[in-house]
């Protein structure tokens, strides 16, 4: 009882009884956390923790890492592969024979009717490294259709074409450690501690250690913004506007490093004459931040001995991602903050191996950041796979959002998705689903045989996912990591890698062209395809096993290294022809969906810590699901008066494209007259989203349009939420 | 014992190198010393039966959490770490991340707070919990709870003011935070510390203030008055906070900065001014505890007044107890005190442990409560028992088994009365702690003379009733006028009523201007439950009204009675509706919750639409 010798009631605690460690790289986001899943005496996965001696992590994980191990007994997943005439029919189980035969006689079929790109292929970035290699091997070498692309378009899309223009190439210059040397950490859409939270905790450990400025550009009054020093609440979509401003304060007030841009960068001149128009006073009319709070910004950023940019989806996913990327290396260029400590522009990554299907998917070139546009590469894959290079098309095909509306209008017949959900995840689902009605031949490979996009399908293949299949991922800071299989696929699911070698045998060229049957030697393949003087991207250095041992490994780390460099571009020599980095010149040009009398709400979107993407995955995990089951808006409180709308209540939003159906949560976190939904539930957000496309990444700009409120009758609705709530 | 890995991270060590002496509310902090001795140094704690003792240099000196709220980003990762390390199911949680917020956009703060069991100086849970599954181990200061002695009568979830405690309706019973003592004892902080992402949570000796911290005060805005059970947490708070903070969960329950910069909780009209019946709303998970307490103050009012008016010579009384209706009185007390002690076995997660409940009579107003009303019942059956041989009816049936008549001596009179005379203390003592039961400075709406009037009122009306349904047949049998019996069941029902009343209006004259939740639960009964609530209100004093008149008319012919009976039936009408909303609208002083997690309202809406038959909503479906 209390303190007293007697009356102790025994303690038990729960005792997994965990028997043996496997390691692991997380499987959700790009962070690249180690940890190691625990399993019992019967093999059965029943604990995670975080890897203490790792790097990335240091033995933290989020509340998606903490519960992963219960992913390998989470419903939905597909056990056999399944196939039906007509999206009407229901599925009827099948063999792979079978599924592989008519999989591959469909693709050709169509191919010869309307031609070798009538097929298109959407990938993602969530399989593994190997895996995207094998993949684009199978798409570019042997089925030969152009338009494949993957899901990497709703999220990185504008940060790979922003570090293309300026550097030359693809890859974040930076890593984490810069935090515990910056001077100064501006994030510009970036709410870390909800999409990020490790990378967070990494930033307050190094503001603990050592403070210095943060600040925060975001439209929200997220918890970054809130821990921030100076919090921009900017204007949705005019980021280029403060970007440009913010160069304009610079370069007037001569605080820029001319010795470095002098030595390192193109283009100085034109980009004076732009951002010679952007004056804190004009800019701030458009981007809603007022001159005195620019100048004072650019002043901090441009004084600290080295000064980062971090960023997410608030510049990626808008109509000037790309141009908005570039805008940021503009202001680390000119401030000679590249490929230093503490200095640099890191594009905080999306999906767990959003890089390794950057690098390895040829999916916007060939293997290894190569380009369908240059002939020695060309050249150099179609000798290394024993393909005639004139099997290879001489351009970059259709990106994911360009391949949608190529169905719409007849020129795609046929469609293979890999491991995404475009049903839920694509803008302007209303849309989507009327293009996918048309296919001829659709097949969806995926872990979960539950997500929504099987219902548009002709087949299905099951996946194995995480932790079935070993392999290796590349995180934001370019660490090469290793997921080890710790427990066997369910019934017959199969890993990626294995479904495409066996669907290459049934191709004239994939017979030619060697798969490896093993993700290990499939890697050694890469190794050589990395290797090359002045390549960035060079893994030669690196094996599964020594991958495993050193808890991830940066690229480039060439053969003989004993780890990889942390930064690219130290020597400041780029990836362009002339090995200067590039100031772009960009104009803002407005052209984003604005609130008007009609639809007097911005919809803002974005990520909820406990889920993930389209909640396949998370949805489904009690303890991870319960914090936010159901769709939701955060709505102000004084727009909310306006309307007559109480907490808890359901609303429907509607926009010009759809409408949906959600709960109101008051809060001042939002400005009055924007709205802000988690992107993560079916046949909600993007049901009213636009996403215009970026002209260079084709990404689409999910969080700039423009909705109304209106009251629904609350039986309905909630009638209406239940029945969406598969999980 | 718990494994430390080699690659244990520096910062999951535990790290107290020096101790304070004395806590803030001047207690040692060394547990052998605040034990007087009492308890052993070097104790084995036998986690799952484990034997030995761990290293920790501290392991008896109170250990707190200390949580910087200035820093936490709820992103959920103690509370997962935590539920992982128990293996929780969804709609368990040992600790829970909820928030208050306040100012206008962009001006506006969030204030996170994360929170799970404080391992309290005075632990309110240990002493209210009537089977004893509650230690304050000399170890760690740990208060750790033995699901497998609990009955789950969820008693430990009423006092306890920050939601520590959590029920499982599916298990039938209570579990919660168990200070991780197993990693302590390796030297480890617990694994929600551990997983902090926000460097917001952490751990160690009690008083002491982590690393790059700055303060270790005993109360935020938000988190309830730390004097109820002197909570082993301190905090950081150094952000200045708006001066009001809100909610987002249903609770109707905001907090206003004072001038001495500390934050009491107002009122905050979130379901609007309009007034509502919600009579279906009245019925609760506790309706067996609304049978059980009315039901057993019946049967307590009408065996105080029969006895004692007997014994001082009240002659309708003693026509009463002398007639063959007395036992039929005495079954009818016996069986309202049976069914009421079934109904609140039934409410126990598991009723057949229901003989636990007498295992903490040194502390738990529960066991003392139950105890009473046994021995009251006891009593009572031995009285009945004595009596029965007087009985007319019993002699009659007597004679026709055994063809011999039944001869009741003096002694057994004696010995009715000696157990008559028991069961009063023995009942009284259950009445008396069946209103502590209630008196819990973590649910303000209770915690008020009010529940005392109810009680004592309750037993009195309802008793009075008892006693006339029993008493006029027995009258009229012998052919007696009924008109002194129904004059003291009147004056009965009269006086309960104006103790009823009185408390009613003391209470919300109290409630609304209570500093704290029971000022909400009063708004909940205003708008809500306001056309109930007046309608009990209006329907009290109009009975009140028809006992006098009653009285004054001292109407005993056939239309009395009818009378006398519709008043009756108002009556218990009444105290049934009282007694419901007594139970439905108390809000207690736990922690803000979140959107959904948390949060009554979306848990009843999730039961309501059906949303809580997935298990991974996280909220349990009604029983029933």
């Amino acid at each position: 009882m209390l303190l007293s010798r007697k009356n102790r009631k025994p303690i038990k605690i729960a005792d997994k009884q965990v028997k043996e460690w496997k390691y692991a790289v997380c499987g959700y986001c790009s962070t690249g956390c180690t940890l190691e899943v625990g399993l019992n005496a019967e093999g059965k996965p029943v604990a995670s923790r975080g890897k203490g001696g790792a790097h990335v992590n240091q033995g933290k994980l989020c509340i998606k890492g903490i519960f992963e191990h219960e992913l390998s007994e989470s419903s939905g997943r597909g056990t056999q592969p399944l196939i039906r005439d007509k999206m009407y029919e229901d599925y009827q189980p099948t063999t792979w024979d079978y599924a592989f035969d008519h999989m591959a006689s469909e693709f050709k079929r169509i191919q010869d009717k309307y031609g070798r790109d009538s097929v298109a292929v959407v990938s993602t970035g969530q399989l593994l490294t190997e895996e995207f290699y094998t993949l684009g091997k199978l798409v570019r070498g042997a089925i030969g259709t152009n338009n494949y692309d993957g899901n990497t378009t709703l999220c990185m899309a504008s940060a790979v074409s922003g570090y293309k223009r300026s550097f030359g190439s693809d890859g974040p210059p930076g890593c984490y450690d810069d935090f515990e040397n910056t001077h100064c950490l501006m994030a510009f859409g970036s709410n870390l501690p909800e999409q990020h939270p490790i990378i967070y905790w990494r930033l307050k450990e190094a503001l603990e250690k050592r403070k210095f400025p943060l600040i925060v550009v975001d439209p929200r009054v997220t918890m970054m913004a809130q821990f921030a020093d100076i919090h921009l609440a900017i204007t949705p979509g005019t980021d280029l506007v403060l970007l440009n401003a913010l160069a304009h304060v610079i370069l007037q007030e001569g605080l820029q490093k001319q010795d470095y841009i002098d030595a390192h960068c193109n283009d100085f001149e034109a980009f004076k004459a732009t951002v010679e128009k952007y004056d804190p006073t004009t800019a701030s009319k458009i981007c809603g931040i007022d001159e005195d709070m620019i100048r004072h910004v650019a002043r901090i950023y441009a004084n600290a001995p080295s000064a980062m940019s971090i960023w997410t989806m608030g510049i990626n996913q808008s109509t000037h991602g790309s141009d908005g990327v570039c805008g940021i290396n503009n202001l680390n260029l000119i401030t000679g903050n590249i490929g230093i400590p503490g200095g640099t522009s890191l594009s905080i990554t999306g999906q767990c191996n959003a890089m390794g299907t950057r690098e390895w998917s040829s999916c916007s070139g060939l293997p290894g950041y190569r380009a369908l546009e240059k002939e020695e590469h060309r050249e150099e894959i179609g000798k290394f796979w024993g393909v005639d290079p004139e099997f290879f098309p001489k351009k970059r095909g259709l990106q994911q959002t360009d391949i949608f509306p190529a169905i719409e209008s007849g020129q795609i017949k046929a469609l293979w998705i890999v491991a995404t959900n475009p049903l839920t995840s694509m803008p302007n689902q209303p849309r989507i689903k009327k293009a996918l009605e048309k296919l001829e031949f659709m097949v969806v490979q995926d872990g979960y045989k539950d997500c929504e996009t099987t219902h548009y399908a002709h087949m299905y293949l099951p996946a194995a996912v995480w932790g079935e299949k070993e392999g290796v991922q590349t995180n934001t800071e370019r660490r090469v990591n290793i997921v080890r299989q710790f427990v066997n696929p369910p019934g017959e699911a199969k890993p990626d890698w294995w479904i495409f070698n066996q669907l290459a045998k049934r191709f004239e060229n994939g017979q030619k062209i060697h798969f490896p049957e093993s993700t290990s030697e499939i890697f050694d393949e890469m190794k050589v395809l990395s290797k090359g003087e002045k390549r960035t991207l060079d893994i030669s250095g690196m094996s599964h096993d020594l991958i495993e041992q050193n808890n991830g490994l940066q690229w480039p780390m060439r053969e003989g290294q004993e780890v990889g460099d942390q930064r690219l571009y130290a020597d400041g020599v780029f990836q362009t022809p002339s090995g200067k980095a590039n100031l772009l010149a960009m104009e803002y040009v407005e052209n984003n969906e604005v609130p008007d009398n009609q639809f007097p709400f911005w919809l803002n979107s974005g990520r909820v810590v406990e889920h993930f993407h389209t909640r396949t995955k998370t949805g489904k995990l009690g303890n991870l699901n319960k914090f936010s089951p159901t769709p939701y808006m955060e709505i102000n409180p004084d727009a909310a008066k306006d309307l007559g709308i109480n907490s808890m209540q359901y609303v429907r939003l509607v926009s010009k494209r759809g409408d949906a159906v959600v709960m109101a949560q008051l809060t001042h976190r939002v400005p009055r007259d924007m709205v802000f939904i988690p992107m993560h539930y079916h046949d909600c957000v993007n049901r009213l989203s636009l996403g215009l496309l970026d002209p260079y990444s084709r990404q689409p700009a999910f969080k700039q349009c423009a909705v109304r409120i209106e009251h629904v009758d609350q039986a309905e609705a909630a009638k209406l939420n239940v029945e969406r709530r598969a999980y | 014992m718990w494994q430390v890995r080699d690659d244990e991270p520096t910062y999951a060590f535990l790290s107290d190198k020096e101790t304070e002496e004395v806590n803030y509310y001047e207690a040692p902090i060394d547990l052998i010393a605040r034990s007087g001795g009492e308890a052993p140094v070097d104790r084995e704690m036998f986690i799952n039966d484990e034997p030995g003792v761990g290293c920790n240099p501290n392991r008896n000196k109170q250990h707190a959490f200390h949580f910087t709220a200035d820093n936490c980003i709820g992103c959920h990762a103690c509370e997962a770490a935590c539920s992982e390390k128990n293996d929780n199911p969804a709609h368990i949680s040992f600790r829970s991340v909820g928030y208050v917020e306040g100012g206008t956009f962009p001006d506006f703060t969030r204030m996170n707070i994360s929170m799970a069991c404080n391992h309290c100086d005075d632990p309110v849970c240990l002493k209210g919990c009537p089977t004893g599954a509650y230690t304050k181990h000399a170890e760690y200061g740990a208060v750790l709870q033995d699901p497998d002695t609990c009955f789950g009568c969820g008693y430990c979830t009423w006092v306890c003011p920050y939601n520590a405690p959590q029920l499982d309706p599916i298990q039938g019973q209570v579990s919660k935070c168990n200070m991780c003592v197993d990693r302590l004892e390796v030297g480890l902080k617990p694994a929600c510390v551990s997983a902090c992402l926000g460097n917001a949570l952490n751990f160690g000796v009690v008083e002491n203030t982590p690393e790059n911290r700055e303060q270790a005060k005993v109360q935020i805005p938000g988190f309830p008055d730390p004097n109820i059970s002197k909570p082993n947490i301190r905090f950081q708070q150094t952000k200045k906070m708006p001066d009001e903070v809100k909610r987002t969960d249903g609770m109707p329950v905001k907090y206003h900065k004072q001038d001495d910069g500390s934050y009491r909780p107002v009122v905050d009209q979130k379901k609007g001014k309009d007034i509502f019946w919600n009579i279906k709303k009245l019925s609760s998970r506790e309706n067996p505890l609304v049978i059980f307490t009315l039901s057993t103050q019946a049967a307590l009012g009408a065996f105080f007044v029969t006895f004692l008016g007997t014994q001082l010579g009240v002659e309708s009384l003693q026509a009463l107890t002398n007639s063959v209706m007395y036992v039929p009185l005495l079954l009818v007390v016996l069986g309202l005190c049976g069914v009421g002690l079934l109904m609140s076995t039934m409410h126990l997660g598991k009723p057949l442990r229901f003989y636990r409940g007498f295992n903490n009579l040194r502390y738990s107003p529960v066991c003392r409560e139950g105890l009473g009303v046994f021995v009251f019942m006891i009593c009572v059956g031995m009285h009945m028992l004595s009596v029965l041989p007087n009985n007319a009816l019993f002699q009659s049936m007597f004679q026709s088994v055994f063809g011999s008549e039944l001869i009741a001596g003096g002694t057994l009179t004696a010995v009715a009365n000696f157990f008559g005379a028991l069961a009063i203390p023995a009942g009284a003592v259950g009445l008396y702690y069946m209103y502590r039961c209630y008196r819990i400075p973590a649910r303000p709406f209770w915690n008020h003379s009010h529940t005392g009037f109810s009680f004592v009122g309750n037993s009195l009306i309802l008793g009075g009733i008892v006693i006339a349904v029993l008493g006029v047949p027995a009258l009229m049998l012998q052919n007696l006028a009924l008109d002194s019996l129904l004059m003291i069941s009147g004056v009965m029902m009269a006086t309960g009523i104006i103790s009823e009343g009185l408390g009613l209006l003391l209470h919300a004259r109290d409630m609304n201007a209570a500093g704290n939740e029971g000022a909400a639960s009063h708004y909940i009964q205003c708008t809500t439950f306001g056309k109930s609530y007046q309608a009990r209100n209006v329907l009290t004093a109009v009975n009140l009204l028809a006992v006098i008149a009653l009285l004054a008319l001292g109407m005993s012919d056939v239309v009395g009675l009818i009378a006398w009976s519709v008043v009756a039936l108002s009556a218990i009408a009444v105290a049934l509706v009282g007694r419901a909303l007594f139970y439905v609208l108390v809000v207690p002083t736990t922690m803000p919750g979140a959107f959904f997690w948390k949060n009554k309202d979306f848990e009843q809406h999730a039961r309501d639409i059906g949303l809580a038959d997935m298990p991974q909503v996280g909220v349990v479906p009604d029983a029933h």
